[in-house]
């Protein structure tokens, strides 16, 4: 009769031993890659006006957190709100620069809504006329970029996908899956991740900025003659076994510039590095130690100049490739992202809640000077 | 997994409490008739003369119980009892997935959370029959128990225990956390119900298998071996068990019973609980030692059999037993929404048990050859002389068995009717909306642009039923909920979805050409449904329309979406609104969006019928 039970038992204590041992504590959490693209929070200069994209709110697992874009018209120094109305921006916004000043916004999806709608303003953000992106943009500050010249849009899609519109963001065409460009020669080469970035040259061609699986290769591709070419700025042998991560890339004027990151953990660092043709020749800049932080938001300026803020408070700049990064001043708590300040400097664009405080810093500055507190009419329960 | 909808919701509380009187009722009226077709029977029926009738094969006495059996049948029927008086608490219709089973669930691995998941939808999309069923089955099944000591009926109440068992340890116990980290004895493994279908499998074995002693000793054995294991896991180092508080960290044990003495329960329990969990938190290292000894210690005396080692290592155990579920375990019931006792209780029965199967001496083995009835076949038994015979010899323990199963099948039947349908309760959507308004009065009219570009008015529907509601197209949260519920609310009409349009109007003045409409459509997988419109107009076109339906599309700043409310209207194949349903569709769960549906199918065919 103690047959049945005996087996039984035995399984049972074992299972009990075998699931107990299967438990362990929990694990260090492993260091944040600097090779991730930094927040949408970001800065856009443009002929008419100075914009800056920044979460505020609450928190993002309410639905309480609220993408705000902020405009800093040309020739003034205060900011005001600028939010394009008609959309929740709880997915986040991307911005771009179009001919004559205008500018594009572009939510991300968010919850149910699986599509990008679009917002153009010509006047600062005092109106602005809806557009549509079929299709949900990627979760990347370069996500959507344009061509001044022909009026042709880029986006960057979540799934990886590069869409291209005709003259004024209508007809959306698909350009490339990340897989076929990933299955392209060039993205052979580079052993393509993940596509991160996207611009125009100055000349119109479509650019792509990637993570590649290969060590020491910059993944920035060029689409010329209907191929897609790997243009990246070829990096000193020092990186050659470093892995290397294209995080943003902008045109401004006759110029592209690219954010590099090599490296990983504390030993990562960042570069910049500018072609003004098209990504055949690029100039490198010197690099930027993290020093185990991570990189939390990327804007360009203008002039191709570049800053960033770190995790650990630290922020610096870059104008040109002939000089080094320079430090800034430690930047406020809460700080989102930079600007490039009406009268040379930066502007750094803290969020507390629903207060955003601009804290002015010159360019030889050693600290920074409260200069504007906006307070934004959040509507908390809005999107729940 | 879960509904989403508040446990305290009224509407919800109110209907199974209701549903739960209605099903009381009937329950005692079955042991009414029951209790009145036995004394009749018996009336007319006397047994002597029934007696005389009895040919070769009636049924010899019972064997007697042995006291073990005894123990568990009652104990454990007992038990069922009260999990199933545990079962009607009010919050417990919408509570047990979101606040019993998906926390259970959460640390296991993911094919338990998919099994688990899978019973959690199942009882969110009819939490009323679920619950209900869950409190009659488990009544039923503690009745049962209690009133049959002998014969097939009384091993099937054991095998019902162990089967009912195997469900609730199953889906409503994951497996009794045995596949999660953390497991410990002190708190539960391997679930409480576990141990209820070893019971109950206990109960089911043969009569020939109850005098023999060595029944006892396999079940101390087992029982010891397990122990033995479990005190190996409590020693196993990196699990917190050794910790009590270091650094402003408590261990283990010490943060599951803090955790457990601030549940709502009475002051002096909280009080006890609390007090173990200072204790344990300065000798948290004793503790556990104490409890890895003890552990191993009664183990390795079950194990031996012997009567001397055995009976002290009984009584250490059902000590240890009593403790742990008074200072840790905390009654399993206080705080939240209990279902059992939790684990001590049956482990003390199920050791005491073995005790007594193990002790019993040879001379109480009373008659075990009479028992046997085997000379009757079933032939016999159901000729009508046999079937007489048996009703008038019925007693009344029968009687309350034969309600017991009533009560079974007053739990499972409307469980399995719900079943059969994969729509959800509309309950849950009168629970978020409140309930529809009616009204009659002639819709407004107004003429707007489908999605294909086609021009659409009102009265080009004339003849439908129309379902009318207010969209946003860029729309995140619950524009697309009621789109899908619409969508689903079509699926459900079916061969009546020919006189039903599901129209909805564009609320986004800003956002409002056919491009977002179309949009949407792909988005909600709506360009397959044929008698969906999505209709738009001019800004001015889309406002008339608005202020016609009482609805304000509002431009609200900072990154809001437009505000406007979650309405539709019931229009008639006349034109008449005929009701205003309040669409919010409040968590969005499959569940909800399910029993939305419903609703709204509902609505329209009880506007097609009003027609």
């Amino acid at each position: 009769m103690n047959r049945p039970i005996w087996p039984a038992s035995l399984l049972l204590a074992a299972t009990m031993l075998a699931a107990g041992c299967g438990s362990t504590v929990s694990r260090a959490a492993a260091p944040a890659s600097p090779a991730a693209p930094p927040s949408l929070a970001t800065s856009l200069a443009t002929t008419t006006g100075t914009w800056a994209v920044a979460v505020m709110g609450g928190s993002a697992a309410s639905h309480n957190n609220f993408w705000q874009l902020f405009v800093r018209p040309a020739g003034t120094s205060t900011w005001r709100l600028a939010t394009p109305p008609g959309v929740a921006s709880n997915g986040g916004l991307v911005l771009t620069g179009l001919a004559s000043g205008s500018v594009l916004a572009g939510f991300r999806p968010s919850q149910d809504l699986a599509y990008s709608p679009l917002a153009t303003t010509k006047n600062d953000g005092k109106a602005w006329s809806p557009g549509l992106l079929d299709a949900g943009l990627a979760d990347v500050p370069g996500a959507l970029a344009a061509d001044p010249a022909s009026g042709r849009l880029l986006a960057l899609l979540t799934t990886g996908t590069t869409e291209m519109s005709g003259p004024g963001g209508t007809t959306w065409t698909r350009l490339v899956t990340r897989r076929a460009l990933a299955a392209s020669a060039a993205g052979t080469r580079c052993q393509l991740d993940s596509v991160t970035a996207d611009a125009f040259s100055p000349s119109g061609q479509p650019l792509l900025g990637a993570g590649c699986g290969r060590p020491g290769i910059a993944g920035v591709f060029s689409y010329t003659d209907g191929r897609w070419q790997l243009t990246g700025p070829a990096l000193p042998a020092a990186y050659a076994h470093q892995a290397i991560t294209v995080l943003r890339l902008t045109t401004t004027g006759h110029s592209t510039s690219a954010l590099v990151a090599a490296g990983t953990s504390s030993a990562a660092r960042l570069l910049a590095a500018w072609s003004t043709d098209g990504g055949r020749h690029w100039t490198l800049s010197s690099p930027l130690p993290l020093g185990g932080a991570t990189l939390t938001s990327a804007s360009p300026g203008p002039d191709a100049s570049l800053a960033v803020t770190l995790s650990n408070r630290r922020a610096a700049a870059i104008t040109s490739p002939v000089g080094p990064w320079r430090q800034l001043p430690t930047i406020p708590p809460g700080t989102a992202t930079l600007a490039p300040g009406p009268t040379g400097g930066w502007n750094a664009l803290a969020v507390r809640g629903t207060q955003l405080t601009i804290w002015k810093a010159a360019t030889s500055a050693q600290a920074w000077t409260s200069a504007q507190i906006v307070k934004v009419p959040v509507q908390f329960g809005s999107s729940g | 997994m879960n509904s989403g909808i508040n446990v305290n919701d009224p509407t919800v509380v109110a209907a199974f409490k209701t549903a739960l009187v209605h099903q009381g009722i009937i329950a005692l009226l079955i042991f009414a008739l029951l209790g009145f077709a036995w004394i009749t029977v018996r009336a007319w029926l006397p047994a002597a003369q029934a007696g005389t009738a009895a040919g070769p094969g009636s049924l010899s006495a019972p064997a007697a119980e042995p006291s073990w059996r005894q123990l568990l049948r009652i104990g454990f029927g007992l038990l069922w009892v009260f999990d199933g008086i545990l079962q009607a608490q009010p919050k417990m219709a919408i509570g047990l997935p979101s606040q019993v089973i998906e926390p259970a669930a959460a640390s296991s691995p993911h094919w338990v959370q998919v099994v688990v998941n899978w019973a959690g939808t199942t009882w969110s999309y009819h939490p009323m029959q679920a619950g209900a069923s869950a409190v009659w089955i488990q009544v039923g099944i503690g009745i049962w128990m209690l009133a049959s000591a002998h014969g097939p009926a009384s091993r099937l109440a054991g095998l019902a225990s162990a089967s009912w068992g195997l469900v609730v340890w199953v889906f409503g116990e994951s497996f009794g956390g045995i596949f999660a980290p953390g497991l410990t004895w002190l708190f539960g493994a391997p679930g409480a119900v576990l141990i209820y279908m070893v019971a109950g499998g206990l109960i089911a074995l043969p009569e020939r298998t109850w005098h023999a002693p060595r029944l006892g000793r396999a079940v101390l054995a087992g029982l010891g071996v397990f122990l033995a294991g479990m005190a190996v896991l409590q020693a196993w180092p990196g699990r917190g068990f050794w910790q009590g508080l270091s650094h402003g960290q408590q261990g283990t044990l010490a943060g599951m019973t803090s955790s457990m003495a601030q549940t709502p329960q009475p002051g002096f329990l909280a009080s006890w609980v609390g007090a173990f969990t200072t204790f344990d938190e300065a000798h948290g290292f004793a503790v556990n030692l104490f409890t890895v000894v003890v552990l191993a210690a009664i183990g390795a005396a079950f194990v031996t059999g012997q009567r001397r080692l055995v009976r002290p290592a009984v009584i250490a155990f059902t000590v240890l037993c009593l403790a742990d579920w008074v200072l840790i375990e905390d009654f399993g019931f206080f705080g939240g929404l209990g279902t059992d006792p939790n684990s001590m209780l049956p482990f003390a029965l199920l050791a005491v048990g073995g005790y007594l199967a193990l002790v019993q001496a040879p001379a109480t083995v009373a008659e075990p050859a009479t028992a046997e009835p085997a000379a009757a076949g079933w032939r016999e038994r159901i000729r009508p002389a046999s079937v007489r015979r048996s009703v008038a010899t019925a007693s009344i323990r029968s009687v309350a068995v034969a309600g017991a199963l009533g009560l079974i099948i007053l739990g499972a039947a409307p469980m399995a009717a719900a079943q059969a349908s994969p729509n959800a309760d509309p309950i849950l959507a009168e629970a978020i909306a409140g309930s529809t308004a009616p009204l009659n009065f002639a819709a407004k009219p107004f003429q707007l642009t489908d999605q294909h570009g086609r021009t659409v008015s009102l009265a080009s529907l004339h003849g439908k039923v129309v379902l009318l509601t207010f969209l946003d197209p860029v729309c995140t949260s619950d524009c697309p909920l009621i789109a899908q519920e619409f969508r689903a609310a079509g699926q459900l009409l079916g061969v009546s979805d020919r006189k039903v349009e599901l129209v909805a109007v564009v609320a986004n003045p800003i956002y409002h050409q056919i491009a977002y409409t179309q949009a949407f459509d792909r988005q909600e997988r709506l360009t397959q449904t044929s008698n969906w419109l999505y209709l738009t107009g001019s800004v001015p076109q889309l406002q008339q329309v608005w202020k016609d339906y009482g609805i304000a599309a509002q431009i609200l700043p900072a990154g809001s979406m437009i505000g406007h409310p979650d309405i539709a209207y019931v229009i008639d194949q006349a034109g008449q609104v005929r009701a205003e349903l309040n669409t919010d569709p409040g968590p969005g769960t499959v569940a909800t969006k399910s029993s939305f549906a419903v609703l709204l199918a509902n609505a329209a065919r009880t506007a097609l019928r009003s027609s």
